[in-house]
């Protein structure tokens, strides 16, 4: 396999598959979640409506998967840019690790938050 | 590593670019995605002062409220649609036979697309949400 010249353990074939995968669901959940959110001013954005919604748990799992599943898919799809360039190898791996904190930082964060009710 | 593209290179590559359907796309579907991840990341920042309670949230969220960010709110639908329904004739090119029908599938996109925002625009604006504009003010 030619990529392993080029500094790559794997084809890239999962990620391409999860991209289209993890996309057929957020296409559902992204636009459903925008619609809920907008349906009406006060839906998404006044505390008691989504302190009402967080009191079911499957809404908090799909909430959670939402955050996973948006911030996989996102940087995922940021780095397959950034692979589209040539860069110096050190350039490469800092790019590839502040994507991964990012995902790491602000999905605690974002399970915080769904938690905290 | 030097690129193959210098600097003053990059406005003649911009206006020699095909302009065919599935560039378009492709280009359309890169912005929107990075847009929407910067957005999602913006979006759980901002979403923190859910932990602080109702009066945090709520004093919070009177900004958002505004005209101006319902407007914002808007147009971000329209990122959210493209990449979504652009999304789905990725897949449809890739597991399907979309390659035969992409340019076809493409101006659906745009079409569907337009239709959604305009009726989402609908509803956001309609007499209800205006009440509830001014109630807050």
């Amino acid at each position: 396999m030619s990529s392993k010249y080029y500094g790559s353990r794997s084809s890239g074939a999962l990620s391409w598959y999860l991209q289209r995968v993890t996309g057929m669901v957020l296409f559902v959940v992204a636009i459903g979640h925008y619609i809920l959110m907008h349906y009406h001013l006060d839906s998404g954005h006044t505390y008691d409506a989504v302190l009402s919604r967080m009191q079911n748990p499957l809404y908090k799992a799909l909430q959670i998967s939402f955050v996973v599943l948006g911030l996989y898919h996102g940087l995922s799809g940021t780095w397959s840019i950034f692979r589209d360039y040539k860069m110096p190898g050190w350039l490469s791996w800092t790019i590839l690790g502040l994507l991964y904190i990012a995902g790491v930082g602000f999905g605690a964060l974002g399970i915080a938050t769904i938690l905290s009710f | 590593m030097s690129s193959n593209y210098p600097a003053r290179g990059w406005a003649r590559i911009i206006l020699t670019y095909h302009k065919f359907a599935g560039s378009w796309a492709w280009v359309l579907h890169r912005i929107t995605g990075l847009v929407l991840t910067g957005y999602i990341m913006l979006h759980i920042f901002a979403l923190m002062s859910l932990q602080k309670g109702k009066a945090a949230f709520d004093s919070e969220m009177v900004l958002f409220r505004t005209p101006v960010f319902l407007f914002l709110e808007w147009f971000l639908f329209a990122f959210l649609l493209f990449h979504a329904l652009n999304g789905i004739r990725i897949v449809l090119v890739d597991l399907a036979e979309g390659a035969r029908y992409h340019k076809q599938l493409y101006y659906a996109v745009v079409i569907i697309g337009l239709v959604l925002f305009l009726g989402m625009g609908y509803i956001m604006f309609t007499q209800d949400t205006l009440h509830a504009v001014a109630a807050v003010k």
